[in-house]
């Protein structure tokens, strides 16, 4: 549970990151590629990626259309927007401080 | 994805749901092919792949809370329930919503006269600018004026131009026209107005042009006129051909030049213009002449400029204009009066939404009505909220059942108040509807042949507003006590008591009980009001035998000259004798209760001129409407031959007035018509008995004079028989006559008379309906709730019975709740009733809140309507089986 609440406030920039990094993926794909980058260190509930998509599509940061797999069933795919693109750059700076900040004082307090 | 589209996802939620499922599914099936790869067995690798993804339902929820609106959608799917459980109580329902849409309709019928004729600005730029002036007469019968004439409406113009621009628009008068090409007169409503009139308040034309100043001058070639717009899809069907057309009015050649704008209709709500004329084509002895008050002023008042600083401009001109006119009047008026009258105040009033005499007939009346609506709206209301607590008791279970899994009050609360907006949401369009029927209905009530009366009715956002309003209102204030009842439920004793609930709980309908016995009262006080003032009025004798007298107007096909006319008109009365049928015929310039006009009147050598009634009329007249002479003779045809204002008729409360005890016939008068001519003497040859020009007031000081030369009047015929049968014959006769007349109107003395009291049949009529709606709401209340406590109560009453109570004692028992909360009611409606009777009182006819009748109809009908809602209750009562009540135990 501990690692799912450390994960909870990121998974937004982390969704990002991988779809801009990785191009279009689906819900699966998404789950696997973050379990296997993060040696299974940040196991999410996989059912909770859903909703966290869902928001950022009803953001507009991410826009998802229906695609036919090779094994003839239908997925649905998620890409990330220009919208989208600006967000993670601005995550991306916020994180980076955050973590310098935070690791300032871990190393000098 | 936009808030429109989460809107439109609650309506497609079933799609929505069906993808979530699909992408979710995708996934597990995913992962379980991937761990099976993996070699774990298919039944590992589903439990694995399950464990993996979590809660697919709550993962599924958060989605759908992200792509739907979540309160929009349980709304809905609360109004599905609702509308089931509603459909399943088909006679609640049914009731709930007739008598609310018609309270509902009643409010917004009333809503939608009084926008049209009271709230909605004059289709014009800026009316909030526009203003018309206004001058106090000091007599008490029209308090104030607002017609001017053309010397000082010149005089003022030229002194307000800093400030304010002024321009003059008449009276309307319905006139006969003849447009080129059509055979017969049509009567067309007409209005003169300035040149710069149509410029002024901003409208523009829709075909051709409009009315400028090169018009409006005395001296242009030829008259021109602009229709409305109405008018010409009414007359012409919208021909584009219309412009350059020619009519004649008054014997004069007049060329169309234009259609005014779609949207505007005149400047007096109700009454819309068909056709303008300029001010100059007026009748040419109304210029220069100051006696001559023919027009209302209006006035744009300059941006910037604040009205007090125009009237102030004004104020200085209208004051040196009354100077200058002072001596003249001071001849004969008491030093305070000239004072008065040259310090007359001159007033600008608002036009941003017409000056209408009809709003001034009106307006209180239809206030009345709207109250009363929302009365009927608070009845019918609390009617509802009693019904709903009912059923709420058979829903307990469903409520506790709903509970005990897991729902909020505030869901069960919401449901309730869903259902409770469904009805009155269905009661709203039935109410819209019946207003769209039951307001133009209203209005031909408002009307007379001689005066069609046009109120723009069409429906608009506002007053869908108030509608929506309104039933948001009813549902609030009757929907949320049974919300908050029904959802107040102890699941665990009522599922295991099987539903029924033990406790009594009529206590909630209590205060709804007080308040439908209480505003019915009002109702019915008001109504009743209302209805014995029309009955009053109504049967008040105005002097003369109305029955079996036709009133038949007419015209001479040419005009012949006046005296030739004349004789012709005599002519035309002699042969109407001669018919078989008619009792007698004459001629009046009125019809007795028609519009009357007064002139200063005295005996020779008096300071005080009196005002008094002036009626011409030809020889035959007082025969004809059996008015009865108590001293002298009626007039002769020698008196009417010359047709000089020599002999007079007065009526005994003018012999009263002028002469006191002394013999009137022989004395003289002098009258003054207007201030500008010299008087004339006449001779009173008779007396007759009072008649009434106006049934809502005393009897007025009455002169009879000789009908002049230029009139014909109004002929007068008294019948012997069928009047169907003699008209055509009268029609034969009329254009029989050398030379020939044409018949304009027929209509009979009792309508005419009728016509005088619209105000008051219309008040009476619709005041005395909704007081029955009231009543009848009320009876069916009170029922409601004691059957509902009869029902709730059926063991202890049993049990009362078992034990030897008697039948009457237990029935009182039952009814006391009810009883008393009706009798706090009826005390505090009376009050409210009393204190309410203030506002209608000024349109009352003789009748005081304080009279018998007035007390004794409403509390009377409360009564009966309270017995007649016990009677059937009781019954069920005494019919009870106290062996039965207690088996079911």
């Amino acid at each position: 549970m501990a690692r799912q609440d450390a994960l909870q406030g990121s998974l937004p920039l982390l969704l990002l990151t991988l779809l801009a990094r990785r191009g279009p993926l689906h819900g699966y794909g998404i789950a696997t590629q973050i379990e296997t980058m993060s040696d299974e260190t940040l196991r999410v509930e996989e059912g909770s990626l859903y909703p966290a998509l869902h928001r950022l599509e009803e953001t507009g940061w991410i826009k998802a259309r229906w695609s036919t797999t090779e094994t003839g069933r239908r997925a649905r795919i998620y890409e990330i927007t220009a919208a989208g693109r600006r967000q993670l750059e601005s995550e991306e700076q916020r994180w980076k401080a955050i973590t310098a900040a935070v690791g300032k004082i871990l190393k000098h307090a | 994805m936009s808030l429109w589209s989460r809107i439109a996802n609650v309506f497609r939620s079933d799609k929505i749901d069906h993808e979530l499922d699909e992408e979710m599914q995708f996934h597990l099936e995913r992962r379980r092919e991937q761990l099976a790869a993996a070699g774990l067995t298919p039944e590992e690798a589903t439990a694995e792949a399950r464990r993996r993804f979590g809660s697919a339902l709550r993962a599924k929820e958060q989605s759908r809370d992200v792509k739907l609106l979540p309160w929009l959608e349980s709304l809905l799917r609360d109004a599905r329930l609702g509308a089931r459980m509603l459909r399943r109580n088909a006679g609640v329902t049914a009731t709930a919503v007739v008598s609310l849409s018609l309270a509902l309709g009643a409010c917004a019928t009333a809503y939608s006269l009084l926008d049209a004729l009271v709230f909605r600005p004059l289709p014009v730029r800026t009316p909030d600018q526009l203003v018309y002036l206004v001058f106090p007469t000091y007599n008490p019968d029209r308090p104030e004026a607002d017609t001017f004439s053309d010397p000082l409406f010149v005089a003022l113009r030229d002194a307000g131009t800093a400030h304010i621009d002024l321009f003059a628009m008449s009276t309307q008068v319905i006139r006969p026209v003849i447009f080129a090409g059509a055979e017969d007169k049509e009567r067309v409503r007409t209005q003169y107005l300035s040149g710069d009139a149509f410029e002024l308040l901003g409208v523009t034309p829709q075909a051709g042009r409009l009315i400028t100043p090169r018009d409006d001058r005395r001296e242009a070639a030829h008259a021109v006129a602009v229709i409305s717009h109405a008018f010409w899809i009414r007359r012409f069907g919208g021909d584009p051909t219309i412009v350059g057309r020619w009519l004649t009015l008054e014997d004069r050649q007049i060329e169309i030049v234009g259609v005014a704008g779609a949207r505007f209709s005149g400047v007096e709500p109700g009454r819309p213009t068909d056709l303008w004329l300029p001010y100059a084509s007026y009748n040419p002895r109304a210029f220069g002449n100051g006696s001559f008050n023919w027009f209302r002023i209006f006035g744009r008042v300059h941006d910037g400029v604040p009205a007090p600083q125009a009237a102030h401009a004004l104020q200085a001109a209208f004051t040196n204009y009354r100077r200058d006119r002072a001596p003249r009047v001071s001849r004969d008026e008491s030093q305070g009066d000239v004072a008065r009258f040259v310090a007359t105040p001159l007033y600008l009033r608002s036009a941003a939404n017409g000056p209408s005499p009809l709003r001034r007939e009106f307006e209180r009346a239809l206030w009345i009505l709207a109250a009363i609506s929302a009365l009927i709206l608070i009845i019918a209301g609390s009617n509802v909220a009693n019904l709903f607590l009912a059923r709420t008791a058979v829903r307990e279970r469903e409520m506790a059942l709903r509970l005990s899994i897991g729902a909020g009050r505030a869901r069960l609360v919401q449901q309730m108040l869903v259902e409770s907006a469904l009805v009155a949401g269905a009661a709203c369009m039935v109410g819209l509807l019946f207003a769209a029927l039951a307001a133009p209905a209203v209005v031909t009530m408002l009307a007379t042949p001689d005066d069609p009366v046009h109120l723009d009715l069409r429906m608009n956002w506002q007053l869908l507003a108030v509608a929506a309003g309104l039933t948001a209102l009813t549902t609030a204030l009757f929907g949320v006590v049974p919300a908050l009842r029904a959802s107040d439920v102890a699941p665990i004793a009522t599922l295991k008591s099987g539903g029924a609930r033990s406790g009594v709980r009529t206590g909630a309908m209590r205060p709804f009980v007080a308040v439908q016995v209480g505003f019915g009262l009002v109702v019915l006080f008001v109504g009743g009001l209302l209805v014995l003032s029309f009955l009053r009025v109504s049967n008040v004798n105005p002097g003369f035998a109305m029955a079996d007298v036709l009133l038949v107007g007419v015209e001479p096909v040419e005009k012949p000259d006046p005296q030739q006319q004349r004789v012709a008109l005599l002519g035309l009365l002699e042969r109407l004798r001669n018919v078989p049928g008619v009792r007698a015929a004459s001629s009046g310039e009125y019809s007795v209760l028609g519009r009357a006009w007064t002139h200063n009147v005295r005996p020779p050598g008096a300071r005080e001129w009196i005002e008094a009634t002036m009626a011409p009329v030809t020889p035959g007249f007082f025969e004809t409407m059996r008015i009865p002479l108590r001293n002298g003779r009626g007039f002769l045809p020698s008196d009417a031959a010359t047709g000089a204002l020599g002999s007079v008729v007065v009526n005994e409360t003018f012999a009263r007035l002028y002469f006191g005890t002394d013999p009137a016939v022989g004395r003289t008068l002098e009258t003054r018509f207007g201030s500008d001519k010299s008087p004339g003497l006449h001779q009173v040859v008779g007396v007759t008995a009072d008649t009434k020009y106006d049934l809502r007031k005393p009897v007025a000081p009455t002169i009879y004079i000789p009908l002049m030369l230029r009139s014909n009047g109004t002929l007068h015929v008294r019948l012997a028989g069928d009047p169907a049968a003699i008209v055509t014959r009268l029609r034969e006769e009329v254009r029989a006559t050398i030379p020939p007349f044409r018949v304009t109107s027929i209509t009979s003395q009792a309508a005419a008379v009728g016509r005088t009291l619209l105000r008051e049949r219309l008040l009476a009529m619709l005041a005395g309906f909704f007081a029955l709606v009231g009543l009848v709401l009320v009876a069916v209340g009170l029922y409601g709730v004691l059957s509902y406590s009869v029902v709730l109560r059926t063991q202890e009453i049993g049990i009362r019975m078992a034990l030897g109570a008697r039948q009457l004692s237990v029935i009182r028992t039952i009814a006391a709740d009810a009883g008393s909360a009706a009798l706090v009611g009826s005390i505090c409606g009376l009050a409210v009733a009393l204190y309410a009777a203030r506002f209608v009182q000024t349109v009352l006819f003789e009748v005081t809140p304080f009279d018998f009748w007035s007390l004794a109809l409403p509390i009377g009908a409360i009564c009966l309507a309270a017995i007649l809602a016990a009677a059937i209750p009781a019954r069920r009562v005494a019919r009870v089986d106290p062996v039965i009540a207690l088996r079911c135990e």
